[in-house]
């Protein structure tokens, strides 16, 4: 499974957007980081085992993340957390290989019935890849392309720049829209596919490892625009900064080997005082 | 196991902030005997030996900030660089209350007959050992049981203060019953309020200490338990 494709038809699909009217639904399910009273369910996962062939990639994993919060995804390399993250919008059905069990629910369905169409799911859960890859494209295109796609009666322009001015890109590049893409820093380019990302205007922005090709000034633009953009939609990142994940997210979930969700909590819980010793030895670096 | 460095300063940091309550004790010793004996060259040496604890507690300050800029401890080794980094200040604070016990019994008398000076001073220093020794072992029982004889530590210095200033009340109406010319009054009355002051700041600084080995217990069960039961 590669999670670095570049610039795909595939991953535009995961940028459109549609006019379903998916709904939430509100979930009361208590303490240990899950949805609180107050807080609505985005995105529910229950009992999901993930296989690549005969081998388990993710073992029995629920949670329910919570609308509008930044949820991080960590754990030590092959543990499954990429895998479990392209499930959410079904990047995995690309891998023949692939098999997902168990319910994934957003806006009330299991995105897995047989019914949810993959491409319109894809439009309403956007995801931001490791290495920035706009299209060989204006800036302008670049962000209108999901767009465009789904045929957007509105104002596209004026989409344009409030997508831009979302991803914090408008000020650097207002004056030339027409400028290639691909001639942005990679900070910029990154921050542009994140504008291209919430353009079709989603409700949850899958992010994977969306800093690690960044410098740190770039990364911690990308830092800063996650935190304004849960003001907005339900984030979910996988990154292997432990640090990064410490000081953006609300939750965090760490994933160890064998695809295993062994700690699902608050953030600062996770950080300061974890339940499970497997998770204190992972995040003390004495393990993994 | 990964990050060998990083955990031998931890282990490394611990064993030093223990070192440094060695000194510290060392130091704290020195002082009530100081003051209980009026041994002034003693007492000398514990004020000039505070510069050695100071020095200490700069040392460990700077390798807690590192720690924290350099490797970005989490869990619980976060809290054992916070709680280490609070303790040391404790420590220091103790460090200080030392020189000046020390600079209280100035005379060959040392201070004032109506405290029990060298058992008030032994309990609260026995608290801060005991406190320590919870903090190296991870011992949180023993903070707790330490912060129920602060109580103890506190009534007996109250009652220590009006033992005092009833002395003082005490032999002035005596003075007053000897029918004593003025000018021998007044000198007589300075010194005994030169004893009571000293008498009276060095059974408050004792309480102090006693204070601080509360502290160092409530971070050690912070450490510990990640728990601020004992923390104000």
């Amino acid at each position: 499974m590669s999670n670095t494709e570049t610039g795909t038809e595939t991953e535009a699909e995961t940028e459109r957007q549609t006019s379903d009217s998916l709904i939430t639904t509100d979930v009361e399910t208590g303490s240990n980081g899950r949805a609180t009273a107050s807080e609505r369910t985005a995105v529910a996962a229950r009992d999901v085992d993930v296989y690549y062939g005969d081998e388990q990639a993710i073992d029995g994993v629920s949670m329910e993340i919570p609308e509008k919060r930044v949820v991080a995804l960590i754990g030590p390399s092959g543990c499954g957390k990429s895998t479990f993250l392209r499930c959410i919008n079904r990047m995995n059905d690309m891998i023949d290989v692939c098999r997902v069990e168990g319910d994934i629910e957003f806006g009330g369905k299991n995105v897995y019935d047989g019914d949810v169409d993959p491409v319109a799911l894809r439009r309403k859960i956007g995801m931001v890849f490791q290495e920035p890859n706009p299209f060989p494209k204006s800036i302008r295109d670049n962000v209108a392309y999901g767009l465009k796609i789904q045929k957007f009666d509105g104002d596209v322009d004026a989409r344009v720049e409030e997508s831009l001015k979302s991803a914090a890109l408008w000020d650097e590049v207002n004056d030339k829209l027409d400028s290639s893409g691909l001639d942005l820093s990679g900070g910029q380019q990154q921050r542009l596919c994140i504008a291209r990302a919430i353009a079709p205007d989603p409700e949850v922005i899958l992010m994977d490892e969306p800093t690690s090709a960044l410098d740190p000034i770039a990364a911690s633009k990308i830092e800063d625009l996650i935190d304004d953009l849960a003001e907005e939609y339900t984030v979910i990142i996988v990154t292997h900064n432990m640090q990064q994940a410490a000081r953006i997210s609300d939750r965090t979930a760490v994933f160890l080997t064998g695809g295993q969700l062994v700690e699902y909590d608050d953030t600062t819980t996770i950080f300061e005082d974890p339940e499970h010793d497997r998770v204190e030895d992972y995040i003390t670096g004495k393990f993994g | 196991m990964p990050r060998e460095n990083y955990q031998r300063r931890l282990d490394a940091l611990r064993a030093d902030v223990v070192a440094m309550s060695d000194l510290v004790r060392e130091r704290y010793d020195a002082a009530v005997e100081a003051a209980a004996t009026g041994d002034e060259t003693l007492a000398r040496a514990v004020i000039e030996g505070d510069e050695a604890v100071n020095e200490r507690y700069l040392a460990l300050e700077d390798e807690c900030v590192e720690l924290h800029a350099l490797q970005q401890p989490v869990a619980s080794d976060l809290r054992l660089v916070t709680a280490s980094f609070k303790i040391i200040t404790d420590l220091e604070r103790v460090g200080d209350l030392a020189t000046n016990l020390a600079a209280y019994g100035t005379d060959d008398a040392g201070l004032h007959p109506a405290i029990a000076f060298r058992r008030l001073a032994g309990a609260a220093g026995e608290m801060v050992a005991d406190a320590m020794a919870a903090y190296e072992a991870g011992d949180t029982d023993a903070c707790r049981r330490i912060d129920a004889r602060d109580d103890d530590l506190d009534e007996r210095c109250r009652r220590a203060s009006e033992a005092v200033v009833r002395n003082l009340l005490e032999a002035d109406r005596a003075r007053s019953d000897e029918n004593r010319t003025a000018t021998n009054n007044a000198d007589d009355l300075a010194t005994a309020l030169d004893e009571v002051s000293s008498a009276l700041l060095a059974v408050r600084d004792i309480e102090r200490v006693g204070d601080h080995a509360v502290n160092i217990a409530a971070r050690t069960v912070y450490m510990v338990d990640n728990d601020d039961e004992l923390i104000y």
